[in-house]
C-alpha cells in the first residue's frame, strides 16, 4: 500500500451534477408521496431523505477527496435506486419490518435507510480503498473454499422459512449468505479462466455437433451445475441457482466466445430442469403457478396474480407515489411487496414509464460495468467486472420477469430497491469493486509485495497458500 | 499485461453479451406493455381484483341507466357514511343483476364492476389529470340499450308463470327486454339490514324455480317447433334443400308416420293440406314433422350442426350477461354429435336431445330479420358520464345466409303468421296492421305435464324494428301462451316507436 504523502483533491463534475438532479428528482418524489397521504402540499417529515442524500453527497465527498480516476456514474445510479427503495418503504405499512436497538424500535423505512446507508458507506469504501487486486485473483481457490464452506453452513444450520432454508442467524442478525456467494462466485471464475481460457478456447473433443473443450476443463462446468442443482434441492431456492448458473455461463462465454459452451450449459439446465420438475413438488408449484396463476388465484397463485392486478392499475403513467392500493382491508395486497414484488409495486405507483425508467438504470449499471470490462487492463480485471456487472443485470432481470409472469417466479432481490441487508450489502460491494475498477492510474499489480496489512493476516494466508498449491 | 496470446477477445465478447442483455431487457419492456396497456382494462376490471372489492365498500358507484336516460340503479350515501345501492326499477333485475357488500354482484353489476367502480382504465391524458385529484376514483355511467317501458310491460306479461322474453333489434344488435321470471328484487339483496335472511331464501330454491338463475340466457329448454326454423338455414345455406323441395311420401306418412331406423316418426297435421306434398314455406306454416324430419336427414347432422353454429349454437354467446351454450344434439358416434338418425331426425323439428336458450333463439329470428346477417347482440350503449361517454358501435358478428335465402325463409314466416292455416297456430303474434312474421313451438317433454310455449318472430316483415323470443314453462301450446304474449310485446314496441 503506498503511503499518502497528502490529499491531492479532483473534481467529479459530472458525478456532481448527476447527484444533483437525482437528488431533485428524489425531493419531489417525496413531495408527492407526502401530499397524496396528507391530501394537501406538504413535504411532511423528510429526514429520512435527507440523511440519504447526505450520505451520497458525503461519499461523493470522499471520492473527491480520494482523488482517484474513477467511474461517476454509479454512483448516482445506485443513488437513485435506493432513494426509490427509500420512497417505496416510507410508503409502505412500517410493520413489515421492525428491529429493536434497546429502547429504540425501527420500523420498515428507517431499517431500510440504515442498510442502504451502510451500503453506502461501503460502496464508498471499496471504492477509494481497493487498489490491488493480488488478494482476489491469487486466492481464488481459497474464495471457492470459503464459498462452499458458506455453503455448507447454510446447507446444515440454516433457518428454515417458507420452506427454503435461505439464512444464516448469527446472534441477533440475520443474512442469506448466498448474496455473498454470487460476489465469491464471479471472484474465483474470473480467477480461474482468467489462467485458464486459452485452453478452453483453443482446444477441442467433439460431441455430436458440438465442440468442446477437453474433459477436464469442462469439469467446473459440470460442478457449477451440480452447485446449481444443489442449492435448488437442498435450500429450494430457485433464484440463486438459476442467477448463480447464468452468470457463470455469461463470464464462461466472455472468457472463452464460445458459444458451444453456453449451448451445452442451456441443455445442462434444461435437463436438470426437467429432472427437478418431476422429482420435486416445490418446482412443480412455481412452473404451475408461473403457467396459469389465474386458475388458482385465491390459493397458490395468489401472489402473482395481486401482481399483475398491481400492473393493470398502473396503466402506462400510474397513480402516483402513495396512490396505488398496496394495502388492502388491513391486509397486504401482494404477499412479500416489500422485497419479491417491489418491482411490480412501483410500477403500480410509477406506471410504466417509471418501470421502463427502472429498467433503463439498470441498463445504465450494466453499460458503465461492462465498459470498465473492456477497458480494463487484463483478463482477470475484465472478467472480474464482467462478471460483477451480469450478477446485478441478470439477478435484476430474473426477478422483475418473475414479478411480470414472463419467467416462474422465483424469491430473489431486486438489487438496491428490495428491502434486506444481505443484498444491499452484497451488491454495494459489487458496485464497489466495480469503481475500484474503473480506475485509470492503475498500480502495478504483478507479485505480492510484504506489507504491514498483510503481515497481519499472515496465519490466515499460509492455510490458504497451502490450499492453493494443493488445488493447482 | 497478462492478455493471453490466442485467447479471443474478451472485448468482442462482452459487446455480445451487451446485446443480449439489451435484447433481454426489451422482453421486461414488451411485459410491462403487455400487462400495463394491452391487458390493463381486464385486470382492472376482474371481479377477482382485491382493489374492486376494497373499492366498493367506500367509493360512491356509477348509475347504470335504460337506453332513454331513466335509472335503473344508483348509489346514495347513508346516515353511517357508506355507500347504499338503490334500483328504483326492480322490473330490469334480470339484467341490471345485484351489488351487494356481502354477496358479490351480478349482471351488468357485475360485468361492469371495474367502470363503475371508476377502476377502469383512463387514457394517459386523464391518468395524468387524475393525478392533481384527491379522489382515486372516477365512477362511470352504464348506459344500457333497454327500454325500460318494454322491460317492464315484457315482465309484467309474463307475471306469476316461469318464462323468458328477448327482444332484440335485429339491424344492431341491440337488447330491447331481456325478461326472466320468477324474479328478484336487487334493492332487498342490496339492503344491509334484510339482505343475508332474503339472499337465503332465494339461494334456497332448487334450479327449476330459482329467481337468480336468468332463464333467458341460461335456461336451456326444447325448443319444439322454432327449431324448424334452424333447419330452414342450415337446409338453405347448405343448399341441400330449395324452397321447392317436396317429398312424395309426406302426405302419406301424415297418417302412417315416417319410420327411421325402425322408430316411428308420427305427425297429426294432414287434416290442413290434404293429399298435396308441401314445399318450404308450406312445411313451415303447417309446422310438418315429417317434412322437416326428411329434410333433416337429407341435410345431415354436421351440416346442420355447422350452421346452427353460425348463428351461436355450441357455444356461450360473447354477452355482457353470462350465457348458457345450446346444443342441437346430445353426443354420440354419429357424424354432428347424434345418437343415430332417430335422433337428427327428430332435431330436425326440435324434438331430439336439442336444448336452446330463449337468447339463441331471439338471435335465430334476428339473424332472418336482418337478411341473414346476426349482429353482435348487446346490452350496453355507452359506459361514462355525458359527452365524455364512450359509445359502443353495433357489431357484426356472422354473415349467416344470403339475403335471398333468408327472404324466402321470412315469407315463410310470415305466412306462419298471417297465412290460411299459420293463422291458427300463431295468429295471435299478429300486430294490428303490421305485416308480422314468426314460428311458434310447443316443446313436448315426454311424461306428465304441460309442454313448454314458445314463439320466434318478428315484425315488420321489411325492415324489422323488433325480433323477440318468447318462452312460457309448462304454458302448453305456443299459442296458448307465448304467441299472444309476443304479439302484444312486438305491438306495445312498435306503438311507442311510432
Amino acid at each position: 500500500m503506498r503511503a499518502v504523502p497528502g490529499i491531492h483533491p479532483r473534481w467529479r463534475r459530472r458525478e456532481l451534477s448527476l447527484l444533483l438532479a437525482a437528488a431533485g428528482g428524489l425531493f419531489l418524489g417525496w413531495v408527492s408521496l407526502a401530499s397524496t397521504q396528507a391530501g394537501r402540499l406538504t413535504a411532511g417529515d423528510p429526514t429520512l431523505l435527507i440523511v440519504y442524500l447526505a450520505l451520497l453527497f458525503g461519499v461523493h465527498g470522499a471520492f473527491v477527496l480520494a482523488g482517484r480516476r474513477t467511474d461517476q456514474v454509479l454512483l448516482p445510479t445506485v443513488g437513485v435506486l435506493g432513494g426509490l427503495s427509500l420512497l417505496l418503504m416510507a410508503r409502505l405499512p412500517q410493520g413489515l419490518a421492525s428491529q429493536s436497538f434497546g429502547s429504540l424500535e425501527l420500523g420498515l423505512a428507517p431499517l431500510q435507510l440504515l442498510w442502504l446507508g451502510l451500503a453506502v458507506v461501503l460502496l464508498g469504501g471499496l471504492g477509494i480503498a481497493v487498489r490491488n487486486d493480488y488478494w482476489l485473483r491469487y486466492y481464488k481457490y481459497s474464495w471457492a473454499a470459503a464459498g462452499i464452506g458458506l455453503l455448507l453452513l447454510v446447507f446444515f444450520l440454516g433457518e428454515e422459512v417458507n420452506g427454503q432454508r435461505l439464512s444464516l442467524r448469527l446472534g441477533p442478525i440475520s443474512g442469506q449468505p448466498s448474496e455473498l456467494l454470487k460476489v465469491i462466485l464471479v471472484v474465483f471464475l474470473a480467477g480461474y479462466l482468467a489462467d485458464n481460457r486459452a485452453l478452453i478456447a483453443g482446444s477441442s473433443t467433439r460431441l455430436g455437433p458440438l465442440r468442446l473443450p477437453p474433459l477436464p476443463y469442462l469439469l467446473p462446468m459440470l460442478a457449477m451445475w451440480g452447485l446449481a442443482l444443489s442449492i435448488v434441492v437442498v435450500q429450494k431456492d430457485l433464484g440463486a441457482a438459476l442467477l448463480f448458473f447464468s452468470v457463470f455461463l455469461a463470464v464462461l462465454y466472455i472468457a472463452t466466445s464460445r458459444a458451444s459452451l453456453v449451448v451445452l450449459g442451456v441443455l445442462l439446465f434444461l435437463v436438470g430442469a426437467a429432472a427437478l420438475y418431476q422429482l420435486f413438488p416445490h418446482v412443480r408449484d412455481r412452473v404451475d403457478i408461473w403457467l396459469d396463476p389465474f386458475a388458482q388465484a385465491q390459493d397458490r397463485g395468489f401472489q402473482i396474480v395481486r401482481a399483475l392486478y398491481a400492473f393493470g392499475r398502473g396503466g402506462v403513467l400510474g397513480t402516483g407515489l402513495g396512490a396505488g392500493l398496496p394495502q388492502v382491508g388491513g391486509s397486504l395486497a401482494i404477499p412479500a411487496i416489500h422485497t419479491d414484488f417491489v418491482f411490480a409495486a412501483l410500477a403500480e405507483e410509477l406506471g410504466m414509464a417509471g418501470a421502463l425508467a427502472i429498467l433503463a438504470l439498470y441498463l445504465v449499471l450494466a453499460q458503465r460495468g461492462l465498459r470498465i470490462a473492456v477497458l480494463a487492463a487484463d483478463d482477470f480485471r475484465s472478467l472480474l467486472a464482467a462478471g460483477l456487472t451480469t450478477v446485478i443485470v441478470i439477478q435484476a432481470a430474473i426477478i422483475m420477469a418473475g414479478n411480470l409472469k414472463l419467467v416462474p417466479l422465483t424469491g430473489i432481490t431486486l438489487p438496491f430497491i428490495s428491502y434486506g441487508g444481505s443484498s444491499l450489502l452484497a451488491n454495494a460491494i459489487i458496485v464497489g469493486f466495480l469503481i475500484a475498477l474503473s480506475d485509470q492510474g492503475v498500480e502495478p499489480l504483478e507479485a505480492p509485495r510484504p506489507g504491514r496489512r498483510e503481515r497481519l493476516a499472515a496465519g490466515a494466508r499460509s492455510v490458504s497458500d497451502r490450499i492453493e498449491r494443493v488445488v493447482s | 499485461m497478462n492478455r493471453s496470446g490466442g485467447a479471443p477477445s474478451i472485448g468482442r465478447a462482452i459487446l455480445r453479451l451487451a446485446l443480449a442483455v439489451v435484447v433481454a431487457y426489451a422482453g421486461l419492456g414488451a411485459g410491462l406493455a403487455w400487462w400495463q396497456v394491452f391487458e390493463a382494462q381486464r385486470l382492472t376490471d376482474d371481479p377477482g381484483n382485491p382493489l374492486v372489492l376494497a373499492a366498493s365498500r367506500s367509493a360512491p358507484r356509477g348509475r347504470i341507466l335504460d337506453a332513454a336516460g331513466r335509472v335503473l340503479a344508483r348509489s346514495v350515501k347513508a346516515d353511517d357514511g357508506t355507500m347504499r345501492r338503490e334500483y328504483p326499477a326492480p322490473a330490469a333485475a334480470p339484467v341490471v343483476g345485484y351489488k351487494s357488500l356481502l354477496f358479490g354482484a351480478s349482471g351488468i353489476e357485475r360485468a361492469y364492476d371495474g367502470a363503475l367502480l371508476g377502476l377502469s382504465q383512463l387514457t394517459p391524458a386523464d391518468q395524468l389529470l387524475r393525478k392533481f385529484r384527491p379522489d382515486p376514483y372516477d365512477p362511470q355511467d352504464v348506459t344500457l340499450s333497454i327500454d325500460l317501458r318494454l322491460q317492464t310491460r315484457a315482465m309484467r306479461l309474463l307475471g306469476d308463470r316461469h318464462g323468458a322474453v328477448v327482444a332484440i333489434e335485429p339491424a344492431t344488435g341491440r337488447v330491447l327486454a331481456l325478461a326472466s321470471t320468477p324474479t328478484f328484487d336487487p334493492a332487498r339483496i342490496a339492503d344491509p339490514a334484510g339482505g343475508r335472511a332474503y339472499f337465503e331464501e332465494l339461494q334456497k330454491q332448487p334450479d327449476e324455480s330459482s329467481p337468480l338463475i336468468n332463464r333467458a340466457t341460461q335456461g336451456r329448454y326444447t325448443p319444439g317447433s322454432i327449431f324448424k326454423i334452424v333447419t330452414a338455414v342450415a337446409g338453405l345455406g347448405s343448399g341441400a334443400i330449395s324452397p321447392e323441395t317436396k317429398y312424395e311420401e309426406q302426405p302419406e306418412e301424415e297418417r302412417t308416420g315416417f319410420l327411421v331406423q325402425g322408430y316411428r316418426i308420427r305427425d297429426g297435421h294432414h287434416e290442413f293440406t290434404g293429399d298435396t306434398p308441401l314445399a318450404l314455406a308450406g312445411a313451415v306454416e303447417n309446422s310438418c314433422n315429417i317434412w322437416f324430419a326428411r329434410a333433416g336427414l337429407e341435410i345431415g347432422g354436421p351440416t346442420l350442426v355447422e350452421w346452427a353454429a353460425r348463428m351461436g349454437f355450441g357455444d356461450s354467446i360473447p354477452f355482457e350477461l353470462p350465457t348458457a351454450g345450446s346444443a342441437v344434439s346430445g353426443g354420440g358416434d354419429e357424424p354432428g354429435g347424434f345418437r343415430d338418425r332417430v335422433e337428427l331426425a327428430s332435431a330436425a323439428f326440435g324434438q331430439g336431445r336439442t336444448f336452446v336458450t330463449p337468447l339463441q333463439m331471439a338471435l335465430v329470428a334476428a339473424t332472418v330479420a336482418n337478411d341473414g346477417t346476426l349482429m353482435k347482440p348487446r346490452l350496453v350503449d355507452a359506459v361514462g358520464t355525458g359527452g365524455g361517454a364512450r359509445r359502443i358501435g353495433d357489431e357484426q358478428w356472422r354473415r349467416v345466409l344470403a339475403p335471398d335465402d333468408a327472404g324466402v325463409i321470412k315469407a315463410a314466416m310470415q305466412d306462419a303468421v298471417e297465412g290460411r292455416f299459420g293463422r291458427l297456430f300463431a295468429g295471435g303474434a299478429k300486430v294490428p296492421g303490421v305485416p308480422t312474421a314468426g314460428k311458434s313451438g310447443t316443446a313436448e317433454l315426454g311424461g306428465e305435464g304441460e309442454p313448454h310455449s314458445w314463439f320466434i318472430g318478428f315484425a315488420p316483415v321489411d325492415q324489422p324494428r323488433i325480433a323477440v323470443a318468447v318462452l312460457v314453462e309448462r304454458a302448453g301450446f305456443g299459442r296458448e301462451a307465448a304467441v299472444p304474449l309476443a304479439g302484444d310485446v312486438m305491438e306495445y314496441w312498435l306503438d311507442l316507436e311510432r
